[in-house]
C-alpha cells in the first residue's frame, strides 16, 4: 500500500515540478516497473558524473557532508534536489524502533562510498510536509535522488550486504 | 385551472430554489468543515471523504497551563485512553511479578519502575499515532490544518495560527467535535499555578513521586491506580463518593480493592490550599468534612481530576446562536447530532447528554457524515454502551446500574443474580479476590430481559465486551443461562450465576 502511495505520489510530484523530467506513462504499476521505468529520465540528466570519476572542484562544493539532517524546505531543495551527488533520503521517527536500527546501517553503507554519495536525513515529526509529499506513510523510508529525480526507494530494514547492492546501484547508473 | 396554475408556479419556484442552492454549494470551499481532530472528527471527516465529500479537518491543541501540547488525535490518542491503558499495563506488570515469584521464577531482589522508560515508551507510541493519523487523512483526501477553528457564521470557518495568521473556510455543513479538557478548581489557593492534571501526567518526564490525586472520577481513580502500581505513594482526595453515575456497588469493590493495594483515601475531605516549599514540594493543606479538622502533608505532584469542562469558549457559538446547556456548557444536540442553527452539528464530547466516550464519538461521526453526504438516515444509537473502568482491580459494564433499574422499575421489580469469584491466577500467587464480583440486573418475572451487566475482575473489559453483544440483542436470564461458560476462565462464572440477593444466601463461588 505505501508503495503504491509512494508510485502515486512521486508521479504527481514530478509532473507538479517543472525542474523534473515528466516520467514516462508506465511509471504508475508495481515497484517492478518504477525504477526501469524512471532510467530514460535519469540518463537525461547529464551534468551528474558517472561512478567511476568523482568531480574535483564544482561551483557547489562549499557543503560537502556525506551525511546531514535536512534543515527546512531551502535546505532540502539546495542539498538533495539540486545535488549532484546521489543522495539517499532517510525519512526517519524519534518514536521508530527500526529506524533506530537502519540509521547506523545506511551511515556504514553510505562511508563506504566515500563521497560518492550522500545522505539526507529527515525527522517526519519536524519536516512533516516534506514527508507527505514525498508518500512517505512507514518508516523507515528511504528514498533515493539523483538530479532532483526519485530513482528508487525502499520502506523497512535491510541488511548490510542489500543496502551496498542498493547503494552500487544507485551510483552506478 | 387556478390549482394547475398555482401548481405549475410552485415547480418554477422550487426549480428556481435548487439552481440557486446549487450555486450556493459551488460556492463553498468545503461541503463539509469539521473542527476537532480527536475521534469523533478524524472518524467524521475520513467517512465523509469517503462518501465523495470535500472534507476539511482543523485540529489544534492550546497548551495545559504547565505547558503541555501534543498532536493530531485528540484526546483518547494523547491524553486519555491510549496513555492510560499503558501506564495501567505496566502497573499490572509490576503486580505480575511479584506474583511470578510465587509461580517459580527466579527473581533476585526487589524489582523496581523506571518512570523515564515507561513515559518514553507511552510517548512514542503516541507520537507514532500522531503520524499515523496524519498519513490517513492524507490517504483518505481530506484537507488537514493545524489551526485553532471557530465559526465565523453558519457557513464560514476561521482557522488561526499561533502567531495570529487567519485563514478562511467556507463549507456548506460544519461540525463541532472539540471535545473537552480538565478542568482546574477555581476558590483553591495555589491550585493552578502547582498543580497538574490529566493533559499533564502523560507527559511528565520525569516521575510524578508521592502524589495527591484530588477527585474520585474514573480519571482519578485510573490515575492513582497507576501511579500506586507502579510504586509511587499515591494518595486519592474525595469530596463525597466514587465513580458517581456509575454502580455504587460496584465503585465500593473498586475502591476496596485499591486501598488494599496500597493506594490511599481521604474520604469526604476537601483541599483549601496548595504552596510551595523552599524545597519545591507542594504543601496541601485540607478539610476533613466530617470532623471540620484541617490537615496537612506535603506531597511532589498534585494532580486534579474534577472534572471536565467542554471546549467551547473559543468557537465563537453565542454570536450564530448555537444553545448551549446552561450547567455543562456542553451544545445541546437533537437525535441527528443536530444544533440549533442549521447547517451545524456538534458530537463527541462536547454534545450534552452524550458518553464521553471514543467509541460513541467515532459511530456517532461516521453516521453523521454518512447522514449529510445523503447516503443514508440511520441515527446513533446511544443506549446499551458497554465500558470499563481501568482501574488495578477492572470493573466493566453494560446497561442499567442496580440503582437506576431499581428507581425505573421499583426493588421488586428486579431479580439481581449475583457471585463473588476468585480468579484461577489468584490462587497461585496467594492474591486476596474479595473484590472480584459479578451481578447481573434482571426484569423480575416474564422473559427476564437483563437491565444491566457488572463484572469486576482481571481483564474486565475483555470480558465485558463479548456479554454486550448479547446485551445488544436483548438477552434474557435463560439466554445467559443457557449459554455453556470457557473453562477455565473467569468470565464463565457470568453464565454460571445463580444466587439472587433477594435469596440472602451467600454469593460465593465454590469450587468446580
Amino acid at each position: 500500500m505505501a508503495q503504491r502511495l509512494l508510485v502515486r505520489r512521486i508521479w504527481t510530484v514530478s509532473v507538479k515540478d517543472i525542474r523534473r523530467f515528466p516520467a514516462p506513462a508506465a511509471a504508475t504499476a508495481a515497484s517492478s516497473c518504477f525504477s526501469t521505468s524512471l532510467q530514460p529520465a535519469a540518463t537525461r540528466v547529464s551534468f551528474l558524473a558517472p561512478s567511476r570519476a568523482l568531480p574535483r572542484s564544482l561551483p557547489h562544493a562549499s557543503r560537502r557532508e556525506v551525511s546531514f539532517n535536512v534543515q527546512d524546505h531551502e535546505d532540502f531543495t539546495e542539498r538533495v534536489i539540486n545535488s549532484e551527488l546521489p543522495v539517499l533520503i532517510d525519512f526517519h521517527a524519534q518514536w521508530c524502533g527500526p529506524c533506530k536500527i537502519l540509521g547506523p546501517r545506511l551511515e556504514k553503507a553510505v562511508a563506504k562510498q566515500k563521497g560518492r554519495v550522500a545522505m539526507a536525513k529527515v525527522d517526519i515529526d519536524d519536516h512533516t510536509d516534506l514527508a507527505i509529499e514525498y508518500g512517505v506513510s512507514a518508516v523507515p523510508t528511504v528514498i533515493a535522488m539523483r538530479g532532483g529525480d526519485v530513482v528508487d526507494h525502499f520502506v523497512g530494514i535491510k541488511d548490510d550486504d542489500e543496502l551496498d547492492s542498493f547503494v552500487s546501484k544507485i551510483i552506478g547508473q | 385551472m387556478a390549482a394547475l396554475f398555482g401548481g405549475r408556479r410552485r415547480w418554477r419556484s422550487s426549480q428556481c430554489f435548487h439552481v440557486w442552492s446549487r450555486q450556493l454549494t459551488g460556492k463553498y470551499d468545503y461541503d463539509l468543515v469539521v473542527v476537532g481532530g480527536g475521534s469523533g472528527g478524524l472518524a467524521c471527516s475520513k467517512e465523509a471523504a469517503q462518501a465523495g465529500q470535500r472534507v476539511a479537518v482543523l485540529d489544534y491543541v492550546e497548551p495545559s497551563v504547565q505547558g503541555t501540547k501534543w498532536g493530531l488525535g485528540g484526546t483518547c490518542v494523547n491524553v486519555g485512553c491510549i496513555p492510560k491503558k499503558l501506564m495501567h499495563q505496566a502497573a499490572l506488570l509490576g503486580t505480575a511479578v511479584k506474583d511470578a515469584k510465587k509461580y517459580g521464577w527466579q527473581i533476585s531482589g526487589p524489582v523496581c519502575h523506571d518512570w523515564a522508560t515507561m513515559a518514553e515508551a507511552v510517548q512514542n507510541h503516541v507520537r507514532s499515532l500522531n503520524w499515523g493519523h496524519r498519513v490517513q487523512l492524507q490517504d483518505k483526501k481530506v484537507k488537514y490544518l493545524n489551526l485553532k477553528g471557530s465559526l465565523m457564521d453558519e457557513h464560514t470557518v476561521k482557522g488561526l495560527t499561533k502567531a495570529g495568521k487567519e485563514t478562511i473556510l467556507t463549507a456548506k455543513n460544519i461540525v463541532i467535535a472539540t471535545g473537552g479538557r480538565p478542568k482546574y478548581p477555581t476558590n483553591i489557593q495555589g491550585a493552578i499555578e502547582h498543580g497538574i492534571t490529566s493533559d499533564d501526567i502523560f507527559w511528565l518526564k520525569k516521575s510524578p513521586g508521592k502524589t495527591l490525586v484530588v477527585g474520585a472520577s474514573y480519571v482519578a481513580l485510573e490515575c492513582a491506580g497507576f501511579l500506586t502500581g507502579i510504586g509511587l505513594d499515591t494518595t486519592v482526595m474525595a469530596r463525597s463518593i466514587a465513580l458517581r453515575g456509575f454502580d455504587q456497588q460496584m465503585a465500593g469493590l473498586v475502591t476496596d480493592y485499591m486501598e488494599e493495594y496500597g493506594t490511599k483515601f481521604a474520604w469526604k475531605c476537601v483541599p483549601k490550599r496548595v504552596d510551595k516549599l523552599s524545597s519545591g514540594a507542594l504543601q496541601v493543606t485540607w478539610t476533613d468534612t466530617r470532623t471540620g479538622n484541617e490537615h496537612k502533608d506535603t506531597y511532589d505532584t498534585v494532580l486534579w481530576a474534577v472534572g471536565r469542562a467542554p471546549e467551547t469558549k473559543a468557537l465563537g457559538l453565542d454570536r450564530l446562536g448555537v444553545q448551549l446547556n446552561k450547567e455543562t456548557g456542553k451544545i445541546v444536540v437533537g437525535t441527528d447530532e443536530s444544533t440549533s442553527v442549521p447547517n451545524i452539528y456538534a458530537f463527541g464530547d462536547i454534545g450534552e447528554g452524550r458518553p464521553e466516550l471514543t467509541p460513541t464519538a467515532i459511530k456517532a461521526g461516521k453516521l453523521l457524515a454518512r447522514r449529510l453526504a445523503g447516503h443514508s438516515t440511520e441515527l446513533m444509537n446511544y443506549d446499551n454502551v458497554p465500558t470499563t473502568v481501568f482501574t488495578p482491580l477492572e470493573y466493566g459494564c453494560v446497561g442499567l446500574s442496580e440503582e437506576e433499574a431499581e428507581k425505573r422499575l421499583g426493588k421488586d421489580g428486579i431479580e439481581v443474580y449475583h457471585a463473588f469469584y476468585k480468579p484461577l491466577e489468584f490462587t497461585v500467587a496467594e492474591r486476596d479476590a474479595s473484590q472480584c464480583y459479578l451481578k447481573v440486573v434482571c426484569e423480575r418475572g416474564g422473559d427476564m430481559k437483563i437491565l444491566g451487566l457488572h463484572f469486576t475482575g482481571p481483564n474486565a473489559g475483555e470480558v465485558t465486551q463479548g456479554f454486550a453483544l448479547g446485551f445488544q440483542c436483548g438477552a434474557t436470564y435463560s439466554h445467559l443461562s443457557q449459554t455453556v461458560g470457557i473453562h477455565p476462565t473467569s468470565a464463565e462464572e457470568m453464565t454460571k450465576v445463580n444466587i439472587t440477593k433477594r435469596s440472602g444466601l451467600d454469593a460465593t463461588v465454590t469450587g468446580c
